[in-house]
């Protein structure tokens, strides 16, 4: 690497070394666009260049990096995949990807929660569960924490990554065990659930108003099978609450680790000094902070310089400065922006990537990118 | 006219360059963020935007834009008394909960909304409705929950209302969506998805597409700093030839790259593409925005591709 190369490096405050070899739980999260799910990979080649067999969860990589997860459209979703070319030598740990299906997560939580097969049934193949496994609101943020449980608790895994599915209010996640409890313990839910062996026989004035409501927007069919289906989740309930407050504990855990992704783009930042607000709020521990995407200072040009080419007119050199004058104006501001972020990460490891000549799409580029992390 | 995009790509801000353009041309714009992102009624020069409709900007020549987010459960409630619902299922709604009635209607949340845009659409209240797309992600099924609602409810005002959006967002006289992308792999690759889904599938009629944040072509970039200074008679010093190269050679993989995705975007669609200026600054401000309006002017970001019609949504 040249001279002037390494001068125009952003700098590199630290490392997540620590992260990658004591957390048994990495959660990657922060603003839509910013290199989330890549950063999340080349946390996992780091890891398992570490000697750890780490799995790594995504949910929507992009086509070029899922082939080099080994998860292109051939291999069926949510089940493990091994990432072949990034662990050679020994003392290699393993690397594994997987991609979220919310919908066979949801499932599996059902059937594990079932006292019975019927009852796992009985909620599996009713038209509304089946609606609404993949799109409730909420559902793809906490099938991918449940996930992360299943996976911690298997035993197979060292350390288990999880990439966080993109979401502009990523509190969401952090939420996602709470609200399933919330929406338990709805008045109306409960009232539909309890008791009660028919829809005729249900009088309470909230419940009876609920369901006449959704009758008259969506017709009697589905009124039926909402009713049915909160019927058979009840089977599971207990199941499904104890899980969600183990989720939240697991997230509060001394083994779990938020890294948080942004890039210094401004509504990117404010994003992500969103989100660390909350991670201090509500106690999660946070393991660092990743700022991707700066663009590179470049070298300063002396005074004596700049006053030999004012006033150059058109033409190539005019090009150059006006380039040069152009990228330092805007690698200055980008630094500016970080500054906030960086006293909001207080005592976490801050590191600070630079915008690479192209996207990362590779095992290699993963490993290059991963020798930054830690 | 919707204005979508994956997240990270600028969708928000070329979704206000779009109405500032429109209103400077005269038009009373209405701007919808759909999920309310802080930021964006200051920059279009008024107040934060929130669910009452407030004017944010007055121009020269009659046009102005107001803005609006629109909350489902706000959305669900003009909707029931839009329906002529009475009191009593109003009530129990309220009752219920819009949480609890989405569950048993997935998709409605989206539905509810792009409703309450058909309605504003319908009548008549502006001269282009501007929607900003939820990001990353959500643009799809957003746009999507009109269709996909229809498979799993089979009757009642509910289809109705699905039906209705389903119409207006494939008639090209009342509805185009305005993609946009980065001039970078991965995000010129999902807008080609994205259009394929959008366009092709959904049969919304597709505006130009927009590749935001584009590096203005230097081609003097192309030589070294040494070689451009002889055109210029010029004799550089070491330092400075050392401090242009530090920026130069970033700048050549970075117009090659966005070379390389312009070709590519045009070679899978058939759209044309219209390229907006980087800006050398992380936070865009109302200034910014004016250069951006005037980028998407001059390149006719606002023809639909049926020539006759005005905009969209009109």
């Amino acid at each position: 690497m040249s001279a002037a190369e390494q001068r125009s490096e952003p700098r590199v405050d630290g490392s997540l070394d620590d992260v990658i070899r004591n957390s048994e739980l990495i959660l990657t999260c922060g603003p839509g666009g910013v290199g989330k799910t890549t950063t999340a990979a080349a946390l996992g080649v780091a890891a398992a260049r570490a000697g750890r067999k780490t799995v790594v969860v995504t949910v929507d990589p992009a086509r070029r990096l899922a082939d080099a997860l080994g998860l292109d459209g051939s291999v069926e979703a949510d089940e493990p995949h091994r990432v072949k070319g990034v662990t050679k030598r020994t003392t290699d740990g393993e690397l594994w990807a997987l991609m979220l299906d919310a919908e066979q997560t949801f499932d599996r939580l059902v059937r594990e929660q079932a006292g019975s097969r019927k009852q796992a049934d009985a909620v599996l193949n009713n038209p509304v569960y089946q609606a609404i496994s993949g799109s409730l609101s909420g559902a793809q943020e906490y099938m991918a924490v449940e996930r992360l449980h299943q996976l911690h608790v298997s035993g197979d895994w060292d350390l288990v990554i999880v990439d966080t599915p993109p979401s502009r209010h990523a509190i969401d996640l952090l939420e996602a065990p709470d609200r399933l409890v919330g929406f338990l313990s709805h008045p109306v839910y409960r009232t539909l659930t309890v008791g009660q062996r028919t829809f005729a026989k249900i009088t309470d004035a909230a419940s009876s108003m609920f369901l006449w409501a959704v009758k008259r927007l969506a017709g009697p069919q589905i009124v039926e099978d909402t009713i049915e289906f909160f019927r058979s989740l009840a089977n599971i309930e207990g199941g499904l609450r104890r899980r969600a407050k183990e989720v939240s504990r697991l997230l509060r855990g001394d083994l779990t680790s938020f890294v948080v992704v942004s890039s210094p783009r401004a509504e990117a930042v404010g994003e992500a000094e969103h989100l660390l607000d909350a991670i201090h709020e509500k106690g999660f521990p946070l393991g660092g902070l990743v700022v991707n995407l700066i663009h590179p200072l470049p070298i300063e040009l002396s005074d004596d310089d700049v006053e030999l080419l004012a006033d150059l007119g058109d033409g190539p050199l005019a090009d150059h400065l006006g380039w040069h004058r152009e990228l330092t104006h805007l690698a200055q501001a980008e630094r500016h922006e970080i500054q906030t972020l960086e006293k909001l990460a207080a005592d976490a490891t801050v590191i600070e990537l630079p915008l690479l000549d192209v996207d990362i799409h590779d095992v290699p580029g993963l490993v290059d990118l991963a020798d930054r992390l830690v | 006219m919707v204005v979508a995009g994956k997240g990270g790509v600028g969708s928000s801000t070329v979704a206000a360059a779009v109405a500032l353009a429109a209103a400077r041309d005269g038009a009373d714009v209405l701007f919808i963020s759909v999920d309310g992102r802080p930021g964006m009624g200051p920059l279009l020069g008024g107040r934060e935007i929130n669910d009452r409709e407030q004017t944010l900007q007055r121009l020269d020549g009659g046009g102005k834009i107001r803005a609006r987010t629109i909350p489902a459960d706000q959305a669900f409630g003009d909707y029931l008394e839009l329906k002529g619902v009475g009191g009593l299922l109003r009530r129990a709604a309220s009752a219920a909960s819009l949480p609890m009635i989405a569950a048993a209607t997935p998709g409605l949340e989206h539905l509810l909304v792009l409703g309450k845009v058909k309605e504003l659409e319908k009548d008549g209240r502006a001269d282009l409705i501007v929607v900003d797309a939820p990001p990353a992600g959500h643009a799809a099924p957003f746009l999507r929950s009109a269709s996909g609602l229809s498979d799993v409810v089979k009757s009642g005002p509910v289809l109705d209302q699905a039906r209705e959006v389903s119409e207006m967002l494939a008639d090209p006289q009342r509805c185009a969506a305005l993609l946009v992308a980065l001039p970078e792999e991965t995000p010129i690759t999902e807008v080609i998805e994205l259009a394929n889904d959008l366009g092709d599938d959904l049969g919304i009629a597709l505006l130009p597409l927009v590749v935001n944040a584009c590096w203005p072509d230097r081609t003097g970039l192309a030589k070294t700093p040494a070689m451009a200074a002889r055109s210029h008679k010029l004799k550089l010093t070491d330092t400075a030839k050392t401090a242009l190269e530090s920026a130069a050679a970033f700048g050549r993989s970075r117009l090659e790259q966005q070379r390389e995705q312009l070709d590519r975007l045009a070679d899978e669609r058939s759209e044309h593409v219209i390229t907006l200026p980087r800006l050398a600054t992380p936070r865009i401000d109302g200034d910014d925005l004016v250069e951006l309006a005037d980028a998407l002017v001059e390149q006719g970001a606002t023809k639909t591709p049926d020539a006759d019609s005005e905009g969209a949504d009109r």
